[in-house]
């Protein structure tokens, strides 16, 4: 084993680690909310730089080859899921001190990089449960109802499940190929083998269920709803983006052959289609994010049809500028000290006279989310679609075309509450944290970039 | 070189406008009034020095700038002059201050978001016209949705929200369906060229086979279509106009609309020849129903905003007519028919404004003899309802004439050889003509003249900001009436490459199947993967 390649290739995961074991013992020794919060944001910040270095000399190795290796790709993945978690960390200080928050939080991260650097699926398996436990705790932790007790047994139960299937799938895969590489997806893709086409099938569907895609996703909104906002910003933006570059590394180079593309489309087509419709009907705010969620991982697995040489640019700029938007509108959303208040749509009424930056900005990230231009929403939409009709897919971009027009109704409809509907009572909101604002505005300048350089940043990627 | 800058900072002003009002207190509503005010008017000399510098015996682009946006698309920032857009580059920014000091009184809440949304609409307008790259274009067409759905919404009359929900679904529909074609047809001019591009001029040579280019018309058809909008697409216009404050419809009758038509004629038509002159009879059809469908529903109005909304379907049904008529007269028609609407509608739009704020009824039945009441008024209001409907002398008069006589010498040709469809269709335009007559005179007759009446009196006349815009948008009338020939002699070059291109047979091979191509992207991507691999790039 090279240790200076451990050292060196694994230096964001050493950073996250570094925080994690300082938090143990600050936590143990009882020390001051100040100085666990800076510790985190430290570590975090320490990990982004060290991805964004990784990613800029485009640094490549393999510290425990066929386990866990380093490229260009994977440095990118890092940099954009640490940088996304950066503005959440920020966000979360008015609802989170105790260091176990951190903790889970920074162990979570941990498991996102394992997981964009799998070369096996051992390590593969190893990161998606690393990322996803901790969540489990999140959604439970803090929680001022009971409804999120019931959300996070539920994520609990069909992430159990999701990982059982996909332990069955890795092994029947094994069971042909005799290989544990990741790379025996890809093969077995254009293989016909029965055994490894099961294996296959049932690898992506735990995929389909990790990242709520139709009809995998009845997790999903009662998971958000329950959950407390940083974390809900969290798992939108964050375990999203983990899911999915996981899968566009698991497809690799892979060509798509016809009986595979149609279950890589047509359920998140219909997940494109039913979570736009859903979403016009919630009450809540977190709950229709949750359905804008299935919508949106219907576009990324979208991009698994276009030519592998586009798909990680795709879905890496994608995931960037929806998780971007996100955890705008999450820390623009005016504090108030009622949980369930403040998720209430109707408390948004009239928002633009009491707070008029903070309705701008939700409105700015609901009209990207939408994908109008000229959001970069619409920029990251477009090279999906570019991709796939490009690809050969004519009818499925067509059809995944009109199904996102179902989505601009309620992305709209929020604005309308901010902008356009009176307010039903007299309310006072809970003045935003200095925090919150500056998470709110890394996200903007961010967002900004994105949309006046989106060149430079597709280049990049 | 300086002048192509110029250009870019008649494009970007009224972007800087928006963060000087950003910048600006949202107490001092004056000082973001007057700042709004004096941002439209400075881009309009800006445009009035281009469009009097503009060369109109030069066939390229002019004032171009190119810049390189996002490369891997091979999308360019491209923007420039050209005999399509100069005139209505010019309209826009001719209206734009006009809008803004019409909306003085008129608007007292949230007035800085207000402003700061036409602005941006207004620097979505310019930027659409001068765009000259598809994606930059898609960019600016859709852009125009945000801040027309905040100021229908926001600002609009009782009925504001359906309003502006069925405005913007409507629109964003056909730009949906528009873009899956923009797409196709780049992926398509790559497949069979090689060329990876979305500059206009680059697209004019794409080939496809004629089931292709009919498909990819209709979606594009499709979008302009609603815009402009034709029969059977037109519902949304009624609920904007009416719902709309007075400025959203000024702009939505002066510019927007003619989106459409300038869309049609730069993009629809010339992309796709083949198919364009194929379904010819089809738009030609539309376009003539569009004529006398607008013009019987004005007729039957009672709200004042619908009959000039039904009004503008009308007028712009003509413009859609020269422009499928191929006759350079028919076309060079069109143009000038798009400018006098958006002069004309737009004054009459903003003169209901005007009186709408005296009185808070758009029922015309409350209404009566104004010329007694109002005077000044309704002299004003007498001259665009009579260009309106066209009499000579009025920029209306050159447009309609202009079209029907394109539509009659392209038609009778062919009546000669036994088909005398286009023939038909042209009388009933004619028609149409009658029609406007009289459902304007009809209207001017019950609102101007008879016994005086108002729901609210005494009325006080028109005061000197409101005179002067009138007398802005009346002198504009009158130039573009009584001296057609400056600005067609802007417009004639345009107008030949415009027919030259339509007339063209572009009709290509089938673009490769997905097999055959797959096999040579999965090359590359090997290649590609090879590259990115090679570790090379570690120290």
């Amino acid at each position: 084993m090279n240790w200076s390649s451990v050292l060196t290739s694994m230096l964001p995961e050493h950073a996250l680690l570094a925080g994690i074991v300082l938090l143990v013992v600050l936590d143990v020794a009882r020390s001051g909310v100040r100085s666990t919060f800076l510790v985190s944001v430290l570590a975090l910040a320490a990990a982004t730089a060290a991805a964004a270095w990784l990613a800029s000399i485009g640094y490549a190795g393999a510290p425990f080859p066929e386990h866990f290796s380093v490229s260009p790709t994977s440095s990118a993945s890092k940099l954009i899921v640490l940088a996304l978690a950066l503005p959440v960390l920020l966000v979360s200080r008015d609802d989170f001190s105790e260091p176990t928050f951190h903790i889970l939080l920074l162990s979570s991260l941990y498991g996102v990089c394992l997981l964009v650097s799998a070369d096996s699926f051992l390590t593969l398996f190893l990161g998606l449960e690393i990322m996803s436990l901790p969540v489990y705790a999140l959604v439970l932790l803090a929680f001022q109802r009971t409804a999120s007790a019931e959300a996070a047994l539920k994520y609990l139960v069909l992430g159990g499940t999701a990982t059982a299937t996909l332990l069955m799938g890795v092994a029947l895969l094994y069971g042909q190929s005799g290989s544990l590489a990741v790379s025996a997806f890809a093969d077995a893709l254009t293989t016909r083998a029965t055994l490894s086409t099961v294996g296959i099938v049932l690898i992506i569907v735990a995929f389909f269920l990790k990242a709520a895609i139709v009809p995998f996703h009845a997790w999903a909104p009662d998971a958000y709803e329950g959950a407390t906002v940083p974390v809900t910003a969290y798992m939108a933006a964050i375990i999203k983006a983990g899911v999915l570059l996981a899968v566009v590394r698991l497809f690799g180079a892979a060509q798509m052959v016809p009986p595979m593309t149609d279950l890589i489309a047509v359920l998140p087509l219909l997940s494109i289609i039913w979570g736009n419709l859903a979403a016009m009907r919630q009450a809540s705010f977190r709950r229709m994010i949750a359905y804008s969620s299935i919508a949106h991982a219907g576009y990324l697995f979208y991009a698994l049809l276009g030519e592998a040489s586009g798909r990680f640019q795709a879905v890496a700029f994608y995931l960037l500028t929806y998780g971007v938007m996100n955890v705008l509108a999450f820390s623009a959303l005016p504090a108030d000290r009622d949980d369930a208040a403040r998720d209430r749509l109707d408390n948004l009424k009239g928002l633009f006279s009491r707070k008029p930056v903070a309705a701008v900005l939700i409105a700015l990230s609901m009209l990207s989310l939408a994908g109008i231009p000229p959001l970069p929403g619409f920029i990251a939409k477009f090279l999906i679609f570019r991709n796939v009709i490009a690809a050969g897919f004519t009818l499925y971009g067509v059809l995944g075309l009109l199904a996102s027009y179902l989505g601009i109704y309620f992305y709209l409809r929020v604005v309308q509450y901010l902008f356009m509907s009176p307010q039903e009572a007299t309310r006072a909101d809970g003045g935003s944290s200095r925090l919150a604002w500056t998470a709110s505005f890394i996200c903007l300048v961010t967002a900004i970039l994105i949309g006046v350089f989106p060149g430079w940043v597709i280049d990049r990627l | 070189m300086g002048d192509a800058l110029l250009l870019d900072v008649v494009l970007f002003l009224p972007l800087a406008g928006v963060a000087l009002l950003i910048a600006l207190p949202s107490d001092r509503e004056d000082s973001i009034r007057h700042a709004s005010l004096a941002v439209m008017l400075v881009q309009f000399l800006l445009a009035g020095w281009l469009y009097l510098r503009f060369d109109a015996a030069s066939d390229g682009l002019q004032f171009e700038t190119r810049l390189p946006w996002i490369a891997a698309w091979g999308v360019y920032y491209q923007i420039g002059l050209d005999g399509y857009n100069v005139l209505l580059v010019l309209l826009t920014a001719f209206l734009g201050p006009l809008v803004v000091a019409g909306a003085f009184s008129a608007i007292r809440k949230d007035v800085k978001l207000f402003y700061a949304m036409l602005l941006l609409l207004q620097f979505a307008m310019v930027g659409t016209f001068v765009a000259q790259d598809l994606f930059l274009f898609y960019l600016f067409w859709e852009t125009m949705l945000i801040p027309l759905f905040f100021i229908i919404g926001i600002w609009g009359g009782e009925r504001r929200i359906y309003a502006t929900f069925k405005f913007v679904l409507y629109t964003a529909f056909g730009s949906i369906v528009m873009l899956a074609a923009v797409i196709y047809l780049v992926y398509s001019l790559d497949a069979t060229t090689g060329v990876t591009s979305f500059a206009f001029t680059d697209l004019y040579r794409a080939r496809l086979p004629l089931a292709t280019q009919v498909v990819l018309l209709t979606a594009f058809a499709l979008s302009f279509a609603i815009k402009v909008p034709m029969v059977p697409l037109h519902t949304w216009l009624p609920d904007a106009h009416v719902e709309a404050p007075t400025a959203g419809s000024v702009v939505l009758a002066g510019v927007l609309l003619k989106m459409g038509t300038y869309g049609f004629m730069k993009l629809g038509f010339p992309l796709f020849p083949d198919a364009a002159r194929l379904l010819a009879p089809v738009f030609g059809t539309l376009a003539v129903v569009s004529i006398l469908y607008g013009a019987c529903l004005a007729l039957v109005q009672t709200d004042i905003k619908k009959i000039i909304a039904y009004s503008s379907i009308s007028h712009l049904g003509y413009v859609m007519l020269g422009l499928v008529s191929l006759d350079l007269l028919g076309i060079q028609g069109a143009i000038v028919q798009m400018v006098s609407h958006g002069l004309v509608a737009g004054g009459l739009f903003l003169m209901v404004g005007m009186v709408y704020e005296r009185c808070h009824s758009r029922e015309l039945a409350v209404y009566g003899g104004l010329a007694k009441l109002l005077p000044i008024y309704s002299v004003f209001f007498a001259i665009l309802t009579l260009a309106s409907i066209g009499l000579p002398t009025t920029s209306g008069f050159t447009g309609e004439f202009l079209v029907l006589l394109g539509a009659f010498s392209a038609a009778w040709p062919l009546h000669l050889q036994g088909y005398s469809y286009p023939l038909v269709a042209s009388v009933a335009a004619v028609a149409g003509v009658i029609l406007g007559a009289l459902y304007m005179l009809y209207f001017a007759q019950r609102f101007l003249f008879g016994a005086a009446k108002a729901p609210h009196q005494p009325l006080f006349d028109l005061n000197l900001r409101e005179k002067s815009i009138l007398v802005a948008i009346v002198a504009g009338v009158f130039a573009l009436g009584l001296f057609p020939d400056e600005a067609m002699h802007k417009t004639e070059l345009a107008a030949q490459q415009y027919r030259r291109l339509v007339a063209e047979e572009r009709i290509g091979a089938p673009v490769a199947s997905r097999d055959a191509r797959s096999t040579v992207a999965r090359a590359d991507a090997v290649t590609q993967g090879a590259r990115s691999d090679a570790p090379g790039s570690a120290r």
